[in-house]
């Protein structure tokens, strides 16, 4: 009923789909930081959306199974092994006792996912098993995985039948992807011209970037007074754009508040794809109306429901 | 000033930040709390989650149950409501603090710049009541006013990269307690032993929005005793109503 962790990856976490009612004492949600692909792992191996799973960064780990468990590995374009031998992404596969799961490098994208049946059963921390590395709480300690550590795993409930996603619905990661993002909150405290350079872009995603939020660089964004505000709540996928004109993207694990003009906002459905892009990387921000993303969030939604055979 | 009328301003497809006031007062946080609260008392149908700052309340929502525009009229209606009576009374929370020494490492520094003596700091800081306008950028940490206007300071010109959780600290006109450890640009007069944020409490973060504060001054001594009772899990703040 759990893992040995042989090797831990440089940044694997133990997510669920995070911690509600917490923002009022500071704490942000956390979660995974591409729901759609934690979502489908899950699906994969029969558990519900919620249970606990593992995100690795841009290298996974190495695992051994104390008993037989169904598996499957989505996100980021990451080589698998089990006991040497390749295995497919994206489609749920069995694991006998004593095997041992190895997950490679990222060839493209940033973070992937292993779910395995029954789910992780680290301790509910104020309702969620999410790892909030900079509040030291949830997953294992609060901490990051390291080797040598054992997790335990739920009851698995019986075996799944195999099962995968569709090839045409397994997303890729290469390109410059277009983003949508939503004006607001702050939009007027920029220039037109601050506000057309963000959506056109393009925009290079900086190496300090990370669960917190992405740092950007690009045709400066020109604000009218001052960078500074009244410290108001920041919404997961806010713009935050401060002295250099330069963007940040805040994500799962952001600050809850802060003093910073923020000019908008990415869309909930992009932040998984956000959370792919490769330091070096770009990508395009497009501005869509508060409509708009409502039909498109509920577009990707069916999508989801569809993606798996 | 206090707006006639809340603004709504997207932030994002799942929430939207309601703000009413362009200035940071007790009436207008006053009036964010009320907003929450009564949010909490009707149950919105769609709302999931609300934030309050110090004029502003980020509302998420989920589109399939409530569409923008229904979001923004029932929360204008309860807007038009939300005044500060609809509030229960604030908790009154007193904090023991160790001023000044090796936990209080700026009180000197703070006194001369502000030109009075450090026991004059310490006298008009635990002689004044701080009201929590909201708790967050760090978990457990507390946005509080309240300071005499004689300790008015500037910040600190070179930040420090690491401050000790439960410094009692100053800066413009607001007091912070640094709730983890963690940079900082305020004067550092004093530490509580109190934990402002503790993961494996029920309640994680030791003060709520709305709260009044007050500091006691402690001897290090006490301090000491209070830390190891913190630790052990035993010691609670003295709380009235």
């Amino acid at each position: 009923m759990k893992l040995l962790v042989h090797d831990a990856g440089p940044l694997t976490t133990v997510q669920d789909l995070g911690r509600m009612a917490q923002l009022r004492v500071g704490l942000p949600r956390s979660g995974p930081m591409d729901r759609d692909a934690f979502v489908l792992a899950n699906r994969l191996v029969g558990n519900d959306d919620n249970s606990a799973a593992l995100e690795c960064t841009l290298m996974g780990p190495r695992l051994e199974f104390a008993d037989a468990r169904w598996v499957a590995v989505t996100g980021a374009d990451v080589p698998v092994t089990l006991d040497g031998a390749e295995q497919a992404a994206w489609t749920a596969f069995p694991v006998r006792a004593g095997g041992v799961l190895k997950i490679g490098a990222a060839r493209s994208g940033v973070r992937s996912y292993l779910a395995v049946s029954g789910g992780l059963d680290t301790p509910l921390v104020l309702g969620s098993r999410s790892t909030y590395l900079r509040g030291a709480l949830g997953g294992i300690g609060g901490r990051a995985l390291r080797k040598g550590d054992t997790l335990p795993l739920g009851r698995a409930t019986g075996a799944p039948a195999p099962r995968r996603v569709r090839a045409e619905r397994i997303p890729t990661y290469g390109d410059e992807p277009s983003i949508d993002a939503i004006l607001g909150p702050q939009d007027d405290r920029f220039t037109s011209a601050g506000i057309a350079a963000l959506f056109d872009g393009p925009y290079e995603m900086l190496p300090q970037s990370d669960r917190m939020g992405a740092r950007f660089r690009g045709a400066r964004i020109e604000h009218t007074r001052g960078h500074d505000i009244i410290s108001d709540g920041i919404a997961l996928g806010a713009i935050q754009v401060i002295g250099e004109g330069q963007p940040i993207v805040l994500l799962v694990d952001r600050q809850t508040a802060g003093g910073y003009t923020k000019i908008a906002t990415v869309c909930s459905y992009e932040i998984g794809r956000v959370g792919q892009l490769k330091p070096g990387q770009r990508l395009r921000f497009r501005q869509v109306t508060v409509a708009a993303a409502h039909a498109a969030l509920s577009a990707r939604r069916a999508a989801l429901e569809t993606a798996i055979a | 000033m206090i707006y006639p009328e809340p603004r709504f301003l997207p932030c994002g497809d799942l929430a939207v930040s309601v703000e009413l006031a362009d200035e940071i007062s007790r009436e207008a946080n006053a009036r964010v709390l009320a907003l929450e609260f009564l949010i909490r008392e009707r149950r919105v149908p769609g709302i999931i989650e609300t934030l309050p700052t110090y004029r502003s309340l980020l509302v998420y929502y989920e589109p399939a149950e409530i569409g923008f525009d229904a979001l923004t009229a029932a929360l204008r209606g309860l807007a038009a409501e939300a005044r500060p009576e609809v509030l229960p009374p604030a908790r009154r929370v007193e904090l023991p603090c160790c001023y000044g020494g090796e936990l209080g490492f700026e009180l000197e520094a703070a006194a001369a710049k502000l030109g009075l003596a450090p026991d004059e700091v310490t006298r008009l800081h635990a002689g004044a009541d701080y009201h929590v306008y909201f708790v967050g950028f760090t978990p457990g940490l507390p946005y509080m006013t309240g300071m005499p206007e004689r300790l008015n300071i500037p910040r600190l010109v070179n930040p420090r990269t690491k401050t000790p959780a439960g410094s009692v600290s100053i800066g413009g006109i607001q007091c912070c307690i640094y709730s983890v450890e963690s940079p900082g640009g305020f004067w550092v007069l004093g530490r509580t032993p109190a934990r402002l944020y503790d993961p494996a409490a029920a309640e994680p973060s030791l003060l709520r929005a709305g709260d009044t504060v007050r500091f006691r001054p402690i001897e290090r001594a006490e301090f000491d005793a209070i830390a190891a009772e913190v630790a052990a899990g035993h010691w609670r703040p003295r709380v009235t109503a």
